[in-house]
């Protein structure tokens, strides 16, 4: 199984797991599959050396949970949408439970529409995989003005080949869609070709043929929404920036979120120019008010320009085929493209969901209850399509758990407190918990623990990149709130820090641990003294300054 | 004697016999625990001395330096360094992604050279500073014990002076040894190779510990020829055996050529380099040979002996829980008392003594479950047991939760060499008893697992907590497929 033979690469939640399910270990959690069958007194047997996923269970499943009776349905799970949410649902139903299901996709495109989509869904193919790619392409130009300090020149500067790097990329691409292709049949699911739509509540249509299910879960994602201004015809959004078939000399990204600070990452790396407008006056709103004030300043460092407080109001093309900008304060002209990433909005149209009673908010997401489950019965779902917290691992997460509530015989919520997430601008942030100013209206006494230092390697390259870190804790419990980093690392960093914050653990946990030095994250550790206790009591408030020792 | 008074909080303390001290702490050695120490026990209001030999990168019994091996001999030259030589690495990366360099890329270690010495002469003037902000009076030159209560500073021109304190605080750390064959004096240790005139074009390395390991990646990124010998099987004596493995396998798909379960019997010198001989009888000829052969507490010159300080037989200070010595008043931290010779291992020692004589607060430092790094390149990092630790010393079954991936960068640059990452749970308790990995960034992913693992999370913690795609560290939160269960004092069962 070529899954199993060339894991791909680390976005495992995904491939990793689903190798492993399949191979011939199998799953722990097959004890729960066995704990319905007749004979119970196997279970030590399988529980010490468990066997492969055998699809015979099905046979077993009884019809208290999510599977059916044979000849009621054709299916026990339909699943329309084979992205992170679909996929993992789809897999996991099929193997630890023995449900006969099926899923439907369209044809692989880069480019997503109405009729395109591909297996992988966003995250793999216009979404994660390709973005954090490109950011690794686009990292290596403040690597080589790095490398200088260290000793390292050229005899002519580094060219960057723009159709070299999306080659490599959608080769790539095409690999994983491979891969999921294989995942999926080896999960013993059956996989569907086409646009879902559902006719009733245990009816799906795909391209015309009808499929019945006891259970339909919807997992058909978001997709880039663009406002209605003048000339949006000329602009591009994320999935077509993530392919295009060449470099933007000169770039407008209209929009202050992650995608948007991404993408200016990832052309300003490629040396592009590149200008980002926003509404607010700060970047990445909902973010910790001094994450965003500090990585706008580290981006533009970098050399990104940032045009604030700017409603965009229309785009012209001009006779040489370049593009204007006109916002609320001002027309910039030059621009070879002009990109928008104002947000996305879930694929429900077209989805039957009005007729079939599935109710949906002013946005469009699919409203669900704690257990995912939509307004009609047999139907659930997940992932962004419900706009819950659109990530990857959090569509997984939704998937594990309608399993586990639907087939599982276990009723089971998705845990939505402390998802850690992060941005892969350059530098990218990491973050965990709640904000300061979520912190202060949740819990008014606060201590907060920031550094702020210039990083061994910057002392060396000479450039002016910065850290900051910053741990939020409440004063009275010493529980640790909220972790914010922004700088090289930050996401790989944080993710060990969410287990910590996850499990509640206090300041004097982080404290009593032991630092790997030198690194950046031992600073999560060693930060002693609280550089702010804010108090409901205004008197009480105490502002004081940790020492930075080799970290100046 | 030259005394700064404007740091007395409140004067000398009487002692209960009317017989007064200098100081209420004299610490000998200004290193991480010895800065350390000093710093937190003026904190406390204690009236505190410290004696540090002059700046040398290279140290001798009259050169050393204030920040210590950490700033100036160890971690910090080091990870510069390791940074340095990583860039090769990241260029061979960086064709598959697109980027183009024509014509030569130069690396000149000179600069590099110079930078790292300004970087460490920076560092040097900051501990300084810490130091004299905390009040602390420093004094230039050799401390040893006179009594229990007195240290003599002796001056490289051989003028003496003597302090006497209630307390005394021993933190001289330690220093690189050399193996004794013919011809050991050609070879260098880590201090001199982290100050090379010239980069070496062959470098022979004897040693399979990390300094040694860290000194094959930073000279093979350079661009020489690098041979490593080492007396076992696989590097890394200590460290969980699968990691060595492929510690050993990474090391050598970077080009560096492994002589396991092979030393070094003979040096001497030719016209071309050093010639060296090995114990199976080769030959081959190197710029720089490298005795990364482990290190000895610097406690020779200290008069330990006639005071009454018990060493043990390497010469490591024997010291009970709290850091006290065989003398009550004398205490020790850091590497002179060969407990974990880690920087931030020092400065927990450190802290925990100055809390307990000068804080009120009697704290034993907690060596439980202190992660660290190897910074090979790509590096590793690992917290709590390796699995055979678990194994020798589980009532349970220990669970193994292995992944070996292809990073996603890799999927582009077609580089060959996979990350690993391993779990090894309590199958009692289902506690995590340890984690490791090797890949890139493993130091900065190990960090916070370390704060889970330091609080007794469980397995259900790690897999309760939501991923951070795409990462390498996600993968540490996703691991729900058991690999193997050992049984104690058994072999593993598939």
């Amino acid at each position: 199984m070529a899954a199993q033979a060339t894991l791909p690469f680390s976005c495992s939640s995904t491939f990793q797991t689903l190798s492993r399910t399949l191979s011939r270990r199998g799953p722990l959690r097959l004890r729960r599959g066995f704990l319905r069958l007749p004979s119970p007194a196997a279970l030590p047997r399988f529980s010490r050396a468990p066997r492969p996923c055998c699809r015979h269970i099905s046979a077993s499943a009884d019809a208290s949970n999510g599977a059916s009776a044979e000849g009621e349905y054709d299916f026990d799970l339909f699943t329309i949408g084979a992205g992170s949410g679909g996929v993992r649902a789809s897999r996991f139903a099929s193997t630890l439970h023995g449900a006969r299901v099926a899923i439907c996709e369209m044809p692989f495109a880069t480019v997503a529409s109405d009729e395109l989509g591909g297996l992988g869904g966003t995250c793999v193919l216009r979404g994660c995989v390709p973005k954090k790619l490109l950011v690794y392409g686009s990292k290596y130009s403040h690597e080589f003005e790095e490398s200088h300090g260290f000793g390292w020149t050229y005899e002519t500067d580094p060219k960057h080949d723009w159709s070299t790097l999306i080659a490599n990329k959608n080769t790539e691409l095409q690999r994983l869609v491979g891969i999921y292709k294989n995942i999926i049949n080896n999960a013993g699911v059956t996989l569907i070709e086409g646009r879902g739509k559902i006719v009733d509540p245990h009816t799906v249509s795909v391209d015309g043929k009808l499929y019945t299910a006891k259970n339909i879960l919807i997992a058909v994602g978001g997709r880039p929404s663009m406002p209605n201004v003048a000339g949006i015809e000329h602009a591009i959004d994320s999935d077509a920036a993530l392919d295009l078939p060449s470099k933007p000399e000169k770039i407008a990204i209209v929009g202050g979120g992650y995608i948007a600070l991404e993408f200016a990452g990832i052309f300003n790396g490629l040396k592009s120019e590149v200008h980002v407008f926003i509404r607010q006056k700060k970047v990445l709103r909902g973010f910790d008010e001094e994450v965003r004030d500090f990585l706008a300043e580290q981006m533009s460092l970098r050399g990104i320009t940032f045009h604030t407080e700017q409603t965009p109001q229309a785009i012209t093309k001009s006779n040489d085929g370049l593009l204007s900008l006109k916002t609320s304060k001002e027309t910039i002209g030059g621009f070879s493209h002009v990109m928008f990433a104002t947000g996305r909005k879930p694929n429900t149209k077209n989805l039957g969901l009005e007729e079939v009673g599935v109710k949906m908010d002013k946005n469009g997401a699919i409203v669900v209850d704690e257990y995912s489950r939509t307004s009609v019965d047999s139907i659930w779902a997940v992932g962004d399509v419900t706009n819950r917290i659109n990530l990857t691992p959090v569509a997984l997460m939704e998937g594990g758990a309608f399993v586990k509530t639907v087939f599982g015989n276990e009723p089971t919520k998705p845990d939505y407190r402390a998802v850690p997430s992060a941005v892969f601008s350059q530098p990218p942030t990491g973050q965990v918990g709640l904000t300061e100013e979520q912190a202060i209206e949740e819990y008014g006494d606060v201590d907060v623990f920031v550094a702020n230092f210039r990083p061994l390697k910057a002392t060396l390259s000479g450039l002016p990149d910065r850290v900051l870190m910053k741990i939020i804790v409440c004063a009275t419990t010493d529980k640790v709130l909220g972790v914010h980093m922004c700088g090289d690392d930050a996401p790989e960093i944080i993710q060990g820090i969410a287990i910590a914050v996850k499990a509640g653990l206090r300041k004097q946990d982080f404290d009593a641990t032991i630092g790997i030095h030198p690194t950046s994250a031992e600073e999560f550790v060693t930060m002693r003294n609280a550089t702010r206790k804010i108090r409901k009591n205004a008197a009480a408030q105490v502002e004081s300054k940790d020492e930075a020792v080799t970290k100046q | 004697m030259s005394m700064a008074r404007k740091m007395l909080k409140d004067g000398d303390v009487p002692m209960a016999d009317g017989e007064q001290y200098d100081y209420d702490l004299f610490v000998i050695g200004a290193g991480s625990g010895g800065v350390r120490g000093s710093r937190t026990a003026a904190s406390f209001g204690a009236k505190v001395a410290i004696c540090e030999l002059p700046f040398h990168p290279i140290s001798s019994e009259w050169l050393g330096g204030h920040g210590g091996t950490c700033v100036i001999r160890g971690c910090v030259p080091k990870k510069i360094l390791v940074y340095g030589a990583s860039f090769r690495g990241e260029f061979d990366d960086s064709k598959n992604f697109g980027w183009e360099i024509n014509g030569d890329i130069n690396f000149n270690w000179k600069t590099l050279l110079e930078n790292k010495t300004n970087e460490i002469v920076r560092l040097n003037g900051v501990y300084k500073r810490i130091l004299s902000n905390a009040g602390v009076t420093m004094i230039e030159g050799a401390g040893s014990l006179i009594d229990a209560h007195t240290v003599e500073v002796t001056q490289e021109n051989g003028s003496r002076q003597r302090y006497t304190a209630k307390h005394i605080l021993i933190a001289t750390g330690s220093r690189a040894k050399r193996i004794n064959i013919p011809g050991k004096e050609l070879a260098i240790t880590s201090d001199e190779a982290l100050s090379l005139e010239e980069l070496p074009k062959r470098a022979v390395i004897l040693g399979g510990g990390y300094i040694a390991v860290e000194f094959a990646s930073i000279w093979r990124g350079m661009g020489a020829e690098v041979d490593l010998f080492y007396r076992k099987d696989l590097p890394l004596r200590g460290f969980d055996d699968e990691m060595r493995t492929v510690v050993a396998s990474n090391l050598e798909g970077r080009g560096i050529r492994l002589h396991p379960a092979t030393s070094l019997s003979e040096l001497s010198k030719t016209a071309d380099g050093i010639k060296v001989v090995t114990d199976k009888g080769e030959e081959l000829i190197a710029d720089v040979v490298l005795f990364a052969t482990g290190r000895t507490p610097n406690s020779q010159k200290l008069n330990l002996e006639s005071v009454g300080v018990d060493v043990d037989e390497i010469g490591a200070i024997k010291v009970d829980d709290y850091s006290c010595t065989s003398v009550p008043n004398i205490w020790a931290v850091g590497d002179v008392t060969n407990r974990i010779n880690l920087t931030p291992v020092a400065l927990m020692e450190a802290t925990c003594f100055a809390k307990s004589v000068f804080g009120g607060q009697p704290t034993k430092p907690d060596h439980r479950d202190v992660p660290c790094a190897v910074f090979s390149i790509p590096p590793l990092s690992v917290v709590g047991l390796s699995e055979q630790e678990a194994v020798a010393e589980a009532k349970s079954d220990v669970l193994v939760f292995t992944s070996s991936f292809n990073p996603m960068k890799n999927s582009i640059s077609k580089r060959q060499e996979k990350t690993i990452m391993k779990l090894i749970v309590d199958s009692e308790t289902d506690k995590v008893l340890g984690a490791s990995m090797c890949g890139p960034d493993a130091p900065e992913i190990i960090q916070g697992i370390a704060i889970a693992l330091k609080c007794g999370a469980t397995k259900a913690t790690f897999d309760s907590t939501v991923g951070i795609h795409p990462s390498a560290a996600e993968e540490f939160v996703t691991m729900r497929t058991l690999t193997r269960r050992v049984s104690p004092a058994s072999k593993p069962k598939m």
